[in-house]
């Protein structure tokens, strides 16, 4: 097994060596000319000339790659030779001259409000989702199951923003059941912390509990005929115990892959939700920097957002064979 | 020899009546019409028939693993007295497990593959026990050796699919006898197994059945094992039993078509020509439209010998033909000992 | 004034990809449009309250008075912390709102020397938020710092052009700023102090009969010297106005609150309401959201203002593209924006006359209005000289005589077939120069379909947003026909009319060198009867239509609401901005 992690990890890094290598090629091929995106309003050729060599961006790309690979490592010091350096350090994605920040720096000031964001609605859909739809999935083709499927349907058709603006409107603007959200660390103001992100992690959880439902429940619905369920049963074992330790644990692999991929998914940001409901996160930052044009900060989103997916890949496969004792890892 | 009358309740496990019915959305599936028969500890009976004729279900019915949201049983499960048609489902929980227990078809699939053997064997020990972690291990480990598990001490810490199928069996075995039951249902638990595995399994549950002096209900459509291993047989074909009795009985003075087909298509030793192995032509009838006569009517090529349309339009009572000995067929005795000699004519028993 | 450098002139044309930057609006007394539902609000002014002012932007673009250059932010920072020597009136009226009152000066200005000198002298008891009194030294020292063109960046730069100092010749000041001292010497003898600290007075290097509008900016506003902590200076500015920064956090969630300045004395400040207590800047809320606050108006979105209403809710809220529906009158206003929208002909590739007339008759107006927004996005142009822009603006007749007859809204494909006769050239061949974008691409289309339909073949060419301005101000590069936006810097067209027509205005897309027209222009800039002046405006606009240096296509509108308890609710022409140093939450 550890042999196996060793493998997979080396092969990681490969993949993100190969992904950091097509992103930066991709963005270097853009029409966009960063050294133009520099210098805000009052350009002359000169400046941009001058900011083209800041940046480094005169080198060839292969060559740029080298630097911006070397710089995630040591860091990386750009317009060495002028009076007033910009210093990155490691792990330097790249320097932000647009916010004059370093991406690296960016995305950890993203992070906590996204990480929070992902979280809590990972934990609330997972709940829901597999709860009720193992609920369903004991009530197969009763009106119980019926309805479920039935709700979880619109949740699964319903847009973010459509939930989300619901969400704001009756509850926050009409209601007012809750202060508009206003995120603050949790460790901070844990009550504002929670007011804030109560709503977005309904409305996350919700979208995402629909397909937990739908997927808990037919995962049920198979396993519940297997002969080992017979057997359990046949052990005397009390029905919730044949349900949640014999049945659950059986059907949980396709889940656990599709909750683990969810959320890397989510930890690279959610745009809308992040919009509506004010959250300074990562999907706020990738917005930002596409509308500005940031192209570093681009670029090192797009990397840290792979590297969650590539990261929950191999976690997930870890996570089959602690599920299920018939994976080898080799 | 027991009485196989259902009045005098004196044998330890009675089954009277016993109905199970699936409403569906095509229409009522009939899947156990009436099925009784009876046995003491230490004895065994075979249930015999082809797929779809009920047995499993019975089997189940009598585990109250029939789910009563989607089927209704009616009838009578006595075990030692205590009726477990209408008890509640925890009473039901109780008794599965400790006092009957089953071991299934397929040891592959029947095993949980994501526990080790140990913690699914003494999951069933504390289930209906309070006993210490220790005890419970120190009964599976017991319980493995006497199945005939080699270091059934370093094996316990094996999942599933480090055993083949024949131990996966002993396992099955194990575990289903792990609390002494005093009823265990075996349900085809060779099918699945190599013909060498088979024979070891059936002497081990016999060998195990004498230690426990447990009664054993064999489900199975294999003939050929129930000889050596059951004490009585019910043969049920579309959710009936149509011939019960000792094994003698059945073996030797068979009487119902249905039966005489299914000992033709039995291999024997002393067979020599193939053509001799007669499946029964045609199909199991559909336990939805169960045909209104007799059930094996659309199969029986002895219908010619009743009087009138009586196949097709009356349904046969299970009648006795000798003490303990029950048929349910038209046919006259006379007629039916006809039938026997001719159907059986050349597998070298009719003489006997 | 045509002054301001081309940098600045590319931010006003930000416009053109909707970014409002560097816009201050003009006056207008045209009944024909401004503030569609404006009115008082709610009420009479009330001290005491909060107004939220909802917006999705996540930060300001800079906090710092020198470098603040969005219409916008000008009138927000200026109607709370910031002091400048003069300011705006607050008032609806484009005349008026457009006129000068003084702010920190005792007047709007002394002027001396043929316009060359301006003297103002500062009012009694103005004070810094840590109760330093405001001196002459201190003004000179804010409008030193944007000669720190490395340090302070952003902001406006007249101070450069128009101070009487050297500069070389790409147009850099020998005056360095007061961070390097270079060419101190050179500044303090530009701008120079009574010896009582009283009187600031600024030396030009020519004439400029309107100096007095430029010290409305912010970049004029006072900076203690002590304080100065050059690029960082925003981070902690130090108000001279009613109030002061108590607090702020950017990005989403984050907010800015403006707390009272202690050491603010109201007598020596007639120029602002200081009616709320707080004002709080609530950052990076969702559009859709910052709608739906605004016309529930419930708890504090009463007193909430937002900057623009979402097109999925135009129709709900308004009745027409100048009325509001019953229920938000009041609160709700559309009206025309700073901006005008055109095509600039290249007339150095399109000499003939004709052939310009023929493009603008072909045009079909109606369908790239439709594509822009409809009714909402803005009113048929008839010149670059929009109606709120108030004495420069007369309707120059465009499409009803300039062109020879009335002309449709939709093109008259069939006269400029005729036109095109009439030019003895060919048919033309064209491409059409714009930034590329989803909405601009099918307005190409629009561009191409219509001219085909008059035998012209014209040719989309998109260019990169990004490096828009810097491909068509290239005469190399720059084709027949390109797309651009324009809004004046202060109501005069001076601001205009020089920059867009004449060889040394900085944003000549068309590169019209009209040697009788340049006279004209250089007369304009320096008469000094203001009223003659706009008679010179209207009549060069006219000129220029009638030349068909560009085809206008749009006067830009724009939306806006309150909540139901602010008040007064118009647009203020001076920026084209909420009138903040007036508004008050209504109780």
């Amino acid at each position: 097994m550890s042999a196996y992690v060793v493998r997979r990890v080396i092969s990681m890094i490969l993949l993100l060596l190969l992904l950091t290598f097509v992103v930066f090629v991709l963005f270097s091929l853009l029409p966009t000319d960063p050294a133009r995106l520099t210098c805000g309003k009052s350009c002359t050729p000169e400046i941009i000339e001058a900011n083209r060599h800041r940046l480094g961006l005169d080198l060839p790309v292969i060559q740029q790659y080298w630097e911006y690979l070397k710089g995630i490592f040591v860091g990386r010091t750009f317009a060495k030779d002028s009076p007033d350096p910009v210093v990155c350090s490691a792990p330097c994605l790249g320097y932000s001259f647009k916010r004059g920040e370093e991406v690296f720096v960016l995305i950890k000031e993203g992070f906590p409000a996204t990480f929070w964001l992902a979280l809590g609605a990972f934990v609330l859909w997972l709940a829901a989702g597999i709860s009720v739809g193992v609920y369903a999935a004991l009530r197969r083709g009763k009106w119980q199951d019926k309805t479920v499927m039935g709700i979880s349907l619109a949740g699964y058709s319903l847009p973010s923003f459509f939930l989300g603006l619901m969400a704001i409107f009756f509850i926050v603007i009409r209601l007012q059941l809750l202060p508009y959200p206003s995120y603050v660390s949790p460790f901070e103001n844990p009550t504002q912390f929670l007011q804030t992100m109560i709503l977005p992690w309904i409305v996350l959880a919700i979208l995402y509990a629909a397909f937990y439902m739908r997927l808990t429940r037919n995962q049920m619905l198979e396993v519940l005929g297997e002969d080992y369920i017979r057997t359990a049963r046949a052990k005397g074992l009390p029905e919730r115990i044949v349900i949640r330790k014999h049945a659950l644990r059986a059907g949980l692999t396709p889940i656990v892959t599709a909750a683990g991929l969810d959320l890397a998914g989510l930890l690279g940001g959610a745009i809308i939700t992040e919009s509506i409901f004010s959250l300074p996160g990562i999907g706020s930052l990738a917005v930002n920097s596409v509308n500005d044009a940031d192209l570093p900060l681009i670029v090192g989103i797009t990397l840290v957002t792979a590297t969650f997916i590539i990261v929950a890949n191999l976690i997930v496969d870890l996570l089959y064979a602690v599920i299920d004792p018939r994976v080898r890892l080799t | 020899m027991t009485d196989l009358t259902p009045t005098p309740r004196r044998a330890y496990i009675e089954v009277e009546d016993l109905s199970v019915q699936f409403p569906t959305e095509d229409g009522v599936v009939r899947a156990v019409d009436g099925v009784t028969f009876a046995i003491d500890k230490g004895q065994t009976i075979a249930i015999v028939g082809e797929s779809g004729s009920g047995k499993s279900v019975t089997a189940q019915a009598i585990m109250g693993l029939v789910n009563a949201r989607t089927a209704d049983v009616t009838g009578h499960v006595w075990i030692d007295g205590q009726d477990v048609v209408g008890m509640t489902d925890d009473e039901l929980r109780k008794m599965r497990g400790s006092t009957m227990a089953m071991i299934f078809q397929d040891p592959m699939s029947s095993l949980h593959p994501f526990y080790r053997i140990g913690a699914q064997l003494t999951e069933a020990v504390n289930v209906h026990n309070k006993v210490s972690k220790k005890e419970a291990r120190d009964r599976a480990i017991e319980m493995l050796h006497k199945v005939g598990i080699p270091s059934p001490e370093k094996r316990i810490e094996d999942y599933p699919h480090q055993f083949s199928g024949g131990m996966r069996q002993r396992v099955m075995i194990a575990m289903a006898l792990i609390n002494s039951p005093s009823l265990l249902i075996a349900d085809e638990p060779t099918t699945a197994l190599d013909v060498t595995v088979q024979a070891q399994i059936m002497e081990l549950i016999l060998e195990l059945q004498q230690e426990y002096n447990t009664a054993v209900v064999l489900i199975t459509h294999d003939l050929g094992i129930v000889a050596d291993a059951a004490d009585q047989v019910a043969v049920m074909y579309g959710a009936r039993v149509v011939e019960s009795g000792v094994i003698d009985d059945i073996f030797y003075a068979p009487e119902m078509p249905y039966t005489l087909g299914l000992l033709a298509s039995v291999p024997r030793l002393n067979q020599v020509r193939a053509e001799r192995l007669d499946p029964i032509p045609g199909n199991p009838p559909s336990p939805i439209r169960l045909p209104s006569g007799c059930v094996f009517n659309p199969r029986c090529v002895y219908t010619d010998r009743v009087e009138g349309d009586l196949c097709a339009t009356e349904r046969p009572a299970l009648l006795p033909t000798s003490p303990g000995h029950m048929v349910r067929c038209h046919m006259s005795k006379e007629e039916r000992g006809v039938v026997a000699t001719i159907a059986l004519r050349g597998l070298g028993r009719e003489e006997t | 004034m045509g002054m301001a450098n081309k940098g600045l002139r590319l931010a006003a044309v930000g416009a053109v990809t909707a970014l409002a930057l560097a816009a201050c609006g003009g006056g207008s007394s045209s009944s024909s449009d401004s503030s569609a539902s404006g009115s008082a609000g709610s009420g009479e002014p009330t001290k005491g309250g909060t107004i939220y002012y909802l917006t999705n932007a996540e930060q300001f673009d800079q906090i710092d008075p020198q470098r603040i250059y969005t219409g916008e932010d000008l009138a927000f920072f200026n109607g709370t912390i910031y002091r400048t020597l003069t300011a705006y009136k607050f008032s609806q009226d484009a005349a008026e709102g457009t006129s000068l009152v003084p702010d920190l000066a005792t007047d709007t200005g002394t002027v001396a020397d043929g316009g060359k000198t301006w003297s103002f002298t500062l009012v009694d008891g103005a004070t810094f938020q840590d109760g330093a009194a405001i001196t002459c030294a201190d003004v000179a020292y804010g409008v030193s710092r944007t000669f720190a063109t490395d340090v302070i960046t952003g902001g406006p730069t007249y101070a450069i052009s128009m101070l009487d100092i050297p500069t070389a010749e790409d147009g850099s000041s020998a005056y360095k700023g007061p961070y390097t001292g270079e060419g101190q010497d050179l500044f303090d003898k530009a701008v120079t102090c009574s010896a009582d600290g009283k009187t600031v007075t600024f030396h030009l290097n020519k004439p400029v009969p309107d100096f007095n509008y430029t010290t409305t900016l912010l970049a004029f506003s006072p900076v203690p010297k002590a304080s100065d902590t050059g690029e960082k200076y925003g981070d902690a500015p130090v108000a001279s106005g009613p109030y002061l920064i108590e607090s702020n956090k950017n990005g989403k969630g984050g907010k800015m609150v403006l707390a009272r300045n202690p050491k603010w004395d109201a007598a020596s400040d007639t120029y602002r309401g200081a009616f709320p207590d707080n004002w709080e800047v609530d950052y990076g809320i969702d559009p859709k959201v910052i709608d739906q606050r605004t016309m529930t108006s419930s708890g504090n979105d009463e007193t909430a203002i937002n900057l623009g209403v979402e097109p999925e809710q135009l129709a709900v809220v308004f009745k027409s593209p100048t009325e509001a529906n019953p229920e938000y009158a009041g609160r709700a206003i559309s009206t025309l924006d700073p901006y005008v929208r055109y095509f600039a002909i290249n007339t150095q590739k399109v000499p003939n006359l004709k052939i310009r007339q023929a493009i603008a008759v072909a045009l079909d107006r109606e369908a790239l209005r439709k594509n822009a927004g409809g009714d909402f996005s803005g009113d048929y142009a008839d010149g670059v000289i929009k109606p709120n822009m108030g004495q420069d603006y007369a309707p120059t007749g465009m499409w009803d005589t300039l062109l020879g007859q009335k002309i449709p809204d939709t093109g008259d494909p069939e006269y400029a077939k005729k036109l095109i006769a009439e030019s003895g050239e060919a048919a033309p061949t064209i491409t059409f120069d714009y930034p590329q974008s989803p909405t601009a691409d099918k307005a190409a289309a629009i561009v191409v379909d219509s001219l085909g339909k008059a035998g012209i073949t014209a040719k989309p060419n998109p260019i990169e947003p990004g490096q828009y301005y810097g491909v068509v101000f290239d005469p190399e590069k720059a084709h027949e026909l390109i797309n651009a936006g324009w809004g004046p810097d202060w109501p005069n067209a001076s601001t205009i009319i020089p920059e867009l027509f004449t060889p040394t205005g900085g944003f000549n897309l068309s590169q019209y060198d009209n040697p009788e027209y340049n006279t004209a222009v250089d007369a304009a800039k320096v008469e000094l009867d203001r009223a003659k002046q706009a008679k010179m405006w209207q009549d060069l606009n006219t000129q220029a239509m009638k030349d068909v240096v560009v085809v206008p296509t749009r006067f830009g509108r724009e939306q806006r609401m309150t909540g139901t308890k602010i008040g007064p609710v118009y647009l203020w022409p001076a920026y084209g901005s909420w009138p903040y140093g007036q508004m008050y939450a209504g109780q």
